[in-house]
C-alpha cells in the first residue's frame, strides 16, 4: 500500500514537472514569435520607407497604405506594395535609390523566414494533446504565418534568396 | 559584433565544415567583427591553433553517416562550452551542424539568446534525429535563423525539422586559389580527398584509369589526400596536402576529377578547382550539377560509371580548346561563391537574428555572475557587485 502511494506521488510529481516545463516552453515559443514579428514588422516599415524614397506616385501610395494598415490587412497591403514596386521597377526615375530598396527587401525575406520558423515551432507544440487538453496556451491566439511574395522586382535579376 | 562560432568536428583534421568555419571566422575578423571559435582539438600540443580558436577537448571516433566522424561530447567539454559561452558574451552564436551529437548540439542546449545554425549535410537521414527524434526538438527550436549551404541540405532541414532555411552557399577565397598555372609536359588529372573513404569515389576513378591511359599517351594521375592507397602504375600519390599547397596542386592539373558516389552536399572542391582555373569532370550528383551550372561549367558523368568517366576524361584531355572554354566559364561561376560576398550575406542573417531573438533576463545577469565567481581580478568584485545589483534592481522595478 505504502509503495503504491509512493509510486503515485512520484508519478504525479513527474507529470507536474512535465506540464510546468511544457507550459514554460510554450511561453518561450510565444515570446520568440513576438520577437520575430517585431523584427519582421521593423523590416517591412523600413521597406516602405525605402519605397517612398523612390519618388514614384503609385509606389508611394502603396507604401503609405502599408504603413497605415491594420494587422488583419497587413499581409495583403504588403503584397500590393510588392506588386506596385514590380510594376514601377523598369521605369524608375534616374538616380532612384534602388540599392536601398533591394537591401530592405532582402532583409524582409530573412525576417519573414525566421518569423515563419518560429510560428511553425509554436503551432507544432500547440497541436500537442496535453497542451490542448489543459489549455496551456491560455487566451493566446494561434500564431499566423506571414506570407509575402518574395520574387524579385525585375525579370533579369533573381529575387533575394531564391 | 561579437560572434561565437561552434564547430563540431576536430580542428586539426581536414574537412569541409572545419574549412568553412575557419574561412568564415577569418573573413568576419577582416570585416572588423570580434570572433571566437569553439572546436574540438585532438592534439592541442602540436596543432598550430589560430588566436581566435578555443579548444574544447579531444574527440571520439564514431561511425556516422557512412564515414567515421570524430565527435566531441562529455562533461568536461560541456563545462568548457559553458565557460566559453559565459566569457564570450556573444551577440550572436553561430552553430554548425547542430543535429550532429557533438559540440554544436551541446552549445545549443547550454546557450541562450540569438542563435544561428548552418546545416551542411545533404545526407537524407541524421542518426541523432532518428534515435532521439522529438526529444531534440526543444533544444533545436531555440535556433532563430537557419542557413543551408545547398538546396539538398535545405531539403534535409525541411524534412527533419519542419522548417525552411535560408540558402547561402559555401564560400571560397577565390583570390587564394588564383595562383600561376605552372607549365608541365605530361597531361595531368588530379583527385583530392580522403582516399580510403568510398563515398569520395577514388575506386571509380581507378577503375576508369586504364582506359584513359590507353587513349591519352603519357597521362598522369595525381592523388592527394589522407589515407593509404596502393598506387597502380601511372598514379602518383601525394598523401595529405597542406592547406596552403592546395592551390598549386589544383593549378598543376589539366583536369580535376570529382568521382564522389554520394553524400556530397555542396562540392567545395569543384569551386576551388575552378578558382584555380582547372576544368572539372564530376559525377552527376545534384550538388555538383548545380555548381557546374548543369554541365555548362564542367563535365558531368553518371554516378559510379567508370566507362563514362574514362570517356569524359579522355575527351577533355585531348581537347585544349574545350578546356580553355570551361576554365573561362568556371572563373565566372566562382565569383558568386567568393567569401567576401558570402560573408556579407551571413552578417545580414546575424543582424536579422539579433533583432528577431527575444532578450532574456538571464542574459543580462550571467556575465556579472561570472565575474562574481572570482575568475577575474578579485579587486573588481565590489564594482561588479554594484553593477549586478543595479541590474537586478532595474529588473525588479520593471
Amino acid at each position: 500500500m505504502n509503495a503504491a502511494v509512493a509510486w503515485s506521488v512520484l508519478a504525479i510529481i513527474l507529470i507536474a514537472v512535465y506540464i510546468t516545463w511544457t507550459a514554460g516552453r510554450l511561453d518561450r515559443m510565444h515570446a520568440r514569435v513576438d520577437a520575430a514579428w517585431a523584427a519582421l514588422d521593423a523590416q517591412l516599415v523600413r521597406r516602405s520607407a525605402a519605397a517612398r524614397a523612390l519618388g514614384v506616385l503609385s509606389v508611394t501610395r502603396a507604401a503609405d497604405e502599408a504603413l497605415d494598415a491594420t494587422p488583419e490587412r497587413r499581409q495583403d497591403v504588403e503584397n500590393d506594395l510588392t506588386r506596385a514596386l514590380r510594376a514601377a521597377w523598369a521605369s524608375l526615375p534616374e538616380g532612384a535609390p534602388r540599392d536601398e530598396l533591394e537591401a530592405a527587401a532582402s532583409r524582409v525575406a530573412l525576417a519573414r523566414s525566421f518569423h515563419n520558423g518560429a510560428v511553425t515551432n509554436a503551432r507544432t507544440l500547440r497541436r500537442n494533446r496535453l497542451v490542448q487538453l489543459l489549455r496551456l496556451s491560455g487566451h493566446r491566439e494561434l500564431p499566423e504565418f506571414f506570407d509575402v511574395d518574395e520574387t524579385g522586382f525585375s525579370d533579369e535579376e533573381p529575387g533575394p534568396l531564391t | 559584433m561579437r560572434v561565437g562560432i561552434v564547430c563540431p568536428y576536430s580542428w586539426d583534421v581536414p574537412g569541409g565544415v572545419q574549412a568553412h568555419v575557419r574561412d568564415l571566422a577569418e573573413s568576419l575578423i577582416d570585416l572588423g567583427h570580434s570572433v571566437s571559435v569553439l572546436a574540438p582539438v585532438d592534439e592541442p600540443e602540436t596543432a598550430a591553433l589560430p588566436a581566435y580558436l578555443v579548444a574544447a577537448g579531444r574527440t571520439v571516433p564514431v561511425p556516422y553517416n557512412g564515414s567515421v566522424a570524430r565527435l566531441c561530447f562529455g562533461p568536461l567539454s560541456l563545462a568548457r562550452t559553458r565557460r566559453w559561452l559565459r566569457k564570450g558574451r556573444f551577440d550572436v552564436l553561430h552553430l554548425h551542424e547542430p543535429t550532429v551529437p557533438s559540440l554544436s548540439m551541446m552549445a545549443c542546449f547550454a546557450a541562450k539568446g540569438a542563435m544561428v545554425a548552418t546545416f551542411h549535410t545533404a545526407t537524407a537521414r541524421s542518426r541523432a534525429l532518428q534515435v532521439f527524434g522529438t526529444t531534440l526538438q526543444p533544444g533545436l527550436e531555440k535556433i532563430t535563423g537557419r542557413i543551408a549551404v545547398s538546396p539538398a541540405a535545405r531539403r534535409v532541414v525541411v524534412e527533419h525539422l519542419g522548417h525552411d532555411a535560408v540558402l547561402i552557399p559555401n564560400g571560397v577565397d577565390v583570390a587564394r586559389f588564383s595562383v600561376e598555372r605552372p607549365a608541365h609536359d605530361r597531361p595531368t588529372v588530379v583527385f583530392l580527398g580522403r582516399v580510403d573513404e568510398p563515398r569520395k569515389g577514388l575506386q571509380v576513378l581507378l577503375a576508369a584509369w586504364p582506359a584513359v591511359q590507353a587513349r591519352v599517351p603519357g597521362v598522369e594521375l595525381v592523388v592527394a589526400g589522407p589515407g593509404d592507397v596502393e598506387p597502380p602504375p601511372g598514379v602518383r600519390v601525394l598523401g595529405l596536402v597542406d592547406e596552403k599547397d592546395k592551390p598549386s596542386v589544383y593549378a598543376a592539373a589539366d583536369v580535376y576529377c570529382a568521382p564522389n558516389t554520394h553524400g556530397e552536399s555542396f562540392g567545395i572542391v569543384l569551386i576551388e578547382a575552378m578558382a584555380a582555373g582547372t576544368p572539372v569532370v564530376a559525377s552527376d550528383l545534384e550538388a555538383f550539377r548545380r555548381v557546374l551550372d548543369d554541365g555548362e561549367a564542367g563535365l558531368l558523368f553518371p554516378v559510379g560509371d567508370a566507362v563514362a568517366l574514362a570517356d569524359a576524361l579522355a575527351a577533355l584531355l585531348l581537347d585544349p580548346e574545350r578546356r580553355r572554354l570551361l576554365a573561362a566559364k568556371g572563373s565566372r561561376v566562382v565569383q558568386a561563391y567568393d567569401w567576401r560576398h558570402v560573408t556579407r550575406e551571413i552578417v545580414e542573417v546575424y543582424e536579422t537574428v539579433r533583432a528577431a531573438a527575444p532578450v532574456e533576463l538571464e542574459e543580462l545577469e550571467e556575465p556579472y555572475l561570472d565575474e562574481l565567481e572570482g575568475e577575474d581580478d578579485p579587486s573588481r568584485v565590489p564594482e561588479t557587485l554594484r553593477r549586478w545589483l543595479a541590474v537586478v534592481r532595474e529588473a525588479v522595478e520593471r
